[in-house]
């Protein structure tokens, strides 16, 4: 509950920095501070809370948020990456276009969102949670008011969001038809055998309407155009840390309420996920450009992610987290290569190994995360959610399914680092790499291989 | 449905709006059924949140007219390589 | 629970025939009524009949002109404003039993407000005569 109240008033304190100074560089600065500053007071949270053992989870807003010892790690872990994101990216941000302040203090009001999205236990948080994470990505979307694509982007994304937005309400109006309650607890009355049509409707409504959130497959048409279009440092931002929000998000409500119902969804989920599966990875091996090659492999990690939902149990909570953040730090780190790039086709890469031998062993390493090789983050989150689907043991043919897709991931995104390594060519870069960046890229490069040996670390419940 | 059909910004947003109507009414209904007040005031924070969205996508959909004189969503394609 | 099953069971297809009847003849009016006008009215079409009606006034130039962007911006921003009083009719229907607690939130909620309109003000959004 702190970290909330916390992350409003630095969003309204950034807000009013962007009226006070025109300062770039000093807004930059007083968010990086505010924002460790918010991961501080997480941790300080969390402290709290292993305290606390034996007391049960406290409840607030009369019993509409449910702050579990999952709930305050989750958002600890977020707001790590948001750090992270920020200390790689702030500068970035900067030349996105002259309301720096506002920018940042959208990124603030997102991490409220994602907060409530991590605790919620009755709908309308959720559906809080959802807005208060969605408007200001629209917002953020369009911020590069000069460029066309980043416009559309905008306006597309806005339209499909909320439209997906009214059919998840629909879904939260059945349900409350159905069950007579908004709390996410009260959901676990509706009985297999007498399960009315309403209810089954409305969990339909909330398998689209999250799917439209989190780019799951039939849903996913937004996603490629909006995270192309989109400013870098944004795109960075979206795919990452919200994505990873509101599958936490739809990870609570249908483990604890929908959990014994699993028969009802499962097929549908799974069907969902063979096909953001199939979909993701193979469109990706056909892209020229690496941003939106990117955006692609973004809709294919869904797919994984999705296992953690399919599997209801203690692993796929785990899973999901380890997965969220190696996902988070491994892409925010090729965002930030990507965005020193002057071209952002495969040819843009080409001997960046020559050139800028630290940049792309980094990149190297951010790529191989994704993929999946062992020793990296990447594996460790792909090992613990299939294993989650393992033991729960009712869709092995995804698991072989899933299998296959990331080694096709494999190649497309090993054609970037032969691009660096082996063609001949002169990548030209935007801006210098200054040390800064190739410290805290060297940082990031770090937490993905230490996710990877020791994932035990983020699992500290 | 509409906004799966038409093609204008303004009218595929309208039909949003319409839908998060829908939702209002029937939460409405089921309060009045239940006797329950709580789905009301999920009624205003739909309202409201409606409201929000409303101011944000306007400007989005005046930012685009100000670019390209269209509220058309074909031009959309552009994005599509 | 238990009632809300019994409610559910209750209602079987035969019970909506009234609103389906209601429905039938409402749209069955209406269709009669536009066919009959279009039947029994008189037809006349002239030059005069097809312009706009300006209350006898001779009609001057088009009426959609683009509109200054800065009174766009104050428009949105008062459905924002208007829209967020809803928030007050709750409160004010449970003054009392809220109490010290529930003034408190609505004067946080109003100081929020005001942290928006302060920033609304210093930005100089609501200038629209420059």
């Amino acid at each position: 509950m702190k970290a909330i109240i916390a992350a409003t008033i630095i969003g309204v304190i950034m807000m009013f920095a962007s009226i006070l100074s025109n300062n770039k560089s000093g807004i930059v600065s007083l968010a990086t501070v505010l924002f460790f500053f918010l991961f501080g007071i997480n941790i300080w949270e969390v402290y709290e809370s292993i305290n606390a053992t034996g007391v049960a989870a406290p409840a607030y807003l009369n019993n509409m948020m449910s702050l579990d010892s999952f709930a305050i790690w989750f958002s600890m872990l977020m707001s790590g990456c948001a750090l992270l994101y920020i200390l790689l990216l702030g500068k970035e941000i900067a030349k996105v276009g002259k309301h720096v302040g506002e920018y940042f203090a959208l990124i603030a009001f997102i991490m409220v969102g994602i907060y409530l999205l991590a605790g919620y236990s009755n709908m309308l948080m959720l559906f809080i949670g959802i807005e208060i994470l969605s408007i200001p990505q629209y917002i953020l979307a369009g911020s590069d008011k000069r460029n066309l694509k980043s416009t559309e982007a905008s306006l597309k994304y806005f339209l499909m969001g909320s439209f997906s937005t009214g059919i998840l309400l629909m879904g939260i109006a059945m349900l409350y038809g159905a069950t007579g309650s908004f709390d996410i607890i009260n959901f676990r009355m509706l009985q297999t055998d007498a399960l009315n049509p309403l209810a089954l409707s409305g969990i339909l409504f909330l398998i689209i309407g999250l799917g439209f959130k989190v780019s799951a497959a039939p849903m996913h048409m937004w996603t490629p155009d909006v995270y192309d279009g989109s400013p870098t440092p944004f795109t960075a931002f979206m795919s990452t840390i919200v994505k990873a929000g509101v599958f936490v998000a739809f990870l609570r409500l249908f483990h604890a309420s929908f959990g014994n119902l699993t028969n009802h969804w499962m097929m549908i989920v799974a069907v969902i996920t063979a096909t953001t599966l199939f979909i993701g990875n193979i469109t990706a091996v056909f892209q020229q450009s690496v941003k939106r090659m990117l955006a692609y492999s973004s809709i294919a990690q869904a797919g994984f992610m999705l296992f953690a939902i399919l599997s209801v149990n203690a692993t796929a909570w785990q899973g999901i987290v380890i997965y969220a953040v190696a996902y988070s730090v491994a892409t925010i780190g090729m965002f930030a290569v990507l965005i020193k790039l002057k071209d952002y086709t495969y040819d843009g890469f080409n001997g960046l190994a020559k050139k800028e031998p630290a940049l792309a062993f980094f990149t190297t390493i951010f790529l191989m995360s994704l993929a999946g090789i062992p020793l990296t983050g990447g594996f460790m989150a792909k090992y613990f959610v299939l294993l989650a689907a393992v033991q729960q043991g009712q869709v092995m043919w995804l698991v072989i399914f899933a299998l296959i897709m990331a080694a096709v991931s494999v190649y497309y995104y090993f054609k970037v680092i032969i691009a660096m390594y082996f063609k001949t060519g002169e990548a030209e870069l935007n801006h210098e790499v200054t040390g800064y960046d190739k410290l805290m890229l060297g940082i990031t490069c770090l937490l993905v291989i230490l996710i990877g040996l020791m994932p035990q670390l983020l699992l500290n419940l | 449905m509409g906004v799966l059909m038409r093609r204008n910004a303004i009218i595929i947003f309208m039909c949003v709006e319409l839908m998060l109507n829908a939702v209002n009414l029937l939460m409405v209904a089921f309060s009045k059924m239940f006797n329950d007040p709580s789905s009301q005031i999920f009624v205003f924070f739909i309202m409201v949140v409606a409201a929000a969205e409303v101011a944000v996508g306007l400007a989005i959909i005046v930012m685009m007219y100000r670019k390209v004189h269209s509220v058309d969503i074909n031009i959309l394609n552009r994005l599509k390589h | 629970m238990n009632t809300l099953m019994l409610a559910v069971e209750q209602s079987t297809p035969i019970n909506y025939l009234p609103v389906v009847l209601q429905l039938l003849v409402a749209i069955g009016f209406v269709i009669f009524m536009v066919g009959v006008t279009h039947l029994l009215g008189p037809k006349r079409k002239t030059a005069d009949k097809l312009i706009n009606f300006e209350s006898g006034i001779p009609q001057v130039g088009n009426a959609r002109q683009p509109m200054a962007i800065k009174y766009f911006l104050v428009a949105i921003l008062f459905v924002l404003f208007d829209v967020e009083v809803i928030f007050f009719y709750p409160y004010a229907i449970n003054f009392k039993e809220l109490g010290t607690e529930g003034f408190m939130a609505v004067l946080m909620f109003v100081a929020f407000f005001l942290c928006g309109f302060i920033y609304i003000i210093k930005k100089g959004a609501l200038e629209w005569e420059e």
